[in-house]
């Protein structure tokens, strides 16, 4: 019976692409403004701010950003569960999430309202991206592993 | 010569050819493409909003606006060093996707944009600093960059999604029914 149900999801051939574009937006403006944190806090730009006020300056826009891509991306994982499930790209993908949104909102977060500043923050901050970059590049593998 | 016999010869060079060849350069380049897309359109995203009076309002506009120009040119030169070698590697495919060439259209629409603004609205920033309410042709600016770079993220998303009749692809017959290349 269950499998006679439809899957909104994949009920219409535009419902896929069209979250996709969305979950591309949401991760643009939520990683762009969180790169933009890790950037000051290397030294390298918005030096005219400082780094807690470039987090703060930022931060409504990340949140934002990240809901998006909270929301969008579960239902592009809803269209096909089980491939989703069983790609070992979708696997570290995931990993790599929890792990740079826990990064993000604690110890990320704790040095940029701090204003860390030397080599602890240029650590902290390569994390960041690493991690980030991490996800975008487990997101683009799904599809070719 | 044809833009098609261009983009046949492109893609067959030995660069471009490496590129479709290898499995994992086409997924490592699309990643740093989107890197830069993701980064370059936080900046936007923030400059945008801080001439809409949405972000950062307590920064003076010019501040803003100076400290991103560089980083935003990085990245939006890393995007398009890495879209040209996805696009070279599968030029002919290209030739055919209208998706994409409604991107290079929106991309010719942002040079358009930055071109009409940068006098009265980038090089000017330092006059607004002091406004509370920024000039309409400002915030017109902002939106319609916002929304310029967000058509340009679902075009590049819709590339990938147009299926080129395979009959009409000279690289399949060199790949497939000859045995070659």
């Amino acid at each position: 019976m269950l499998i006679e149900l439809a899957n909104p999801i994949v009920e219409s051939p535009l419902t896929f692409p069209v979250l996709e574009c969305i979950h591309i937006l949401g991760f643009a403006f939520s990683i762009g403004t969180i790169a933009m944190v890790d950037f000051r806090l290397m030294d390298l730009w918005m030096t005219h701010q400082t780094p807690s006020q470039v987090a703060r300056d930022v931060a409504p826009w990340t949140l934002f950003g990240l809901g998006v891509m909270l929301v969008s991306g579960p239902m592009l994982f809803a269209s096909d569960p089980d491939m989703y499930y069983l790609n070992r790209s979708f696997q570290v993908k995931m990993v790599l999430l929890l792990l740079a949104i826990v990064f993000h909102y604690t110890i990320h977060r704790k040095a940029a309202l701090s204003d860390a500043a030397g080599a602890r923050a240029k650590l902290i901050a390569s994390v960041s991206l690493a991690l980030w970059v991490g996800v975008i590049a487990g997101g683009i593998f799904i599809a070719f592993v | 010569m044809s833009l098609l016999s261009f983009a046949q010869w492109i893609q067959s060079t030995d660069l471009f050819t490496a590129v479709r060849m290898s499995w994992y350069a086409y997924p490592v380049i699309l990643t740093l493409h989107l890197c830069g897309i993701a980064l370059l359109g936080g900046m936007v995203l923030m400059s945008d909003l801080r001439l809409l009076g949405m972000a950062m309002r307590e920064r003076p506009v010019s501040d803003v606006i100076g400290q991103l120009r560089v980083p935003k040119r990085i990245f939006l030169t890393l995007a398009v060093l890495c879209g040209i070698l996805l696009a070279g590697a599968k030029a002919e495919e290209y030739y055919y996707n209208p998706f994409f060439w409604t991107k290079m259209s929106i991309l010719a629409l942002i040079a358009i944009h930055a071109l009409v603004f940068r006098g009265s609205v980038f090089k000017k920033a330092a006059e607004f600093d002091r406004m509370k309410k920024l000039p309409g042709r400002v915030r017109f600016a902002a939106a319609s960059s916002l929304f310029l770079w967000g058509c340009m993220v679902c075009a590049g998303r819709a590339i990938g999604y147009y299926d080129v009749p395979i009959d009409k692809l000279h690289a399949f017959f060199l790949r497939h029914a000859w045995g070659m290349g």
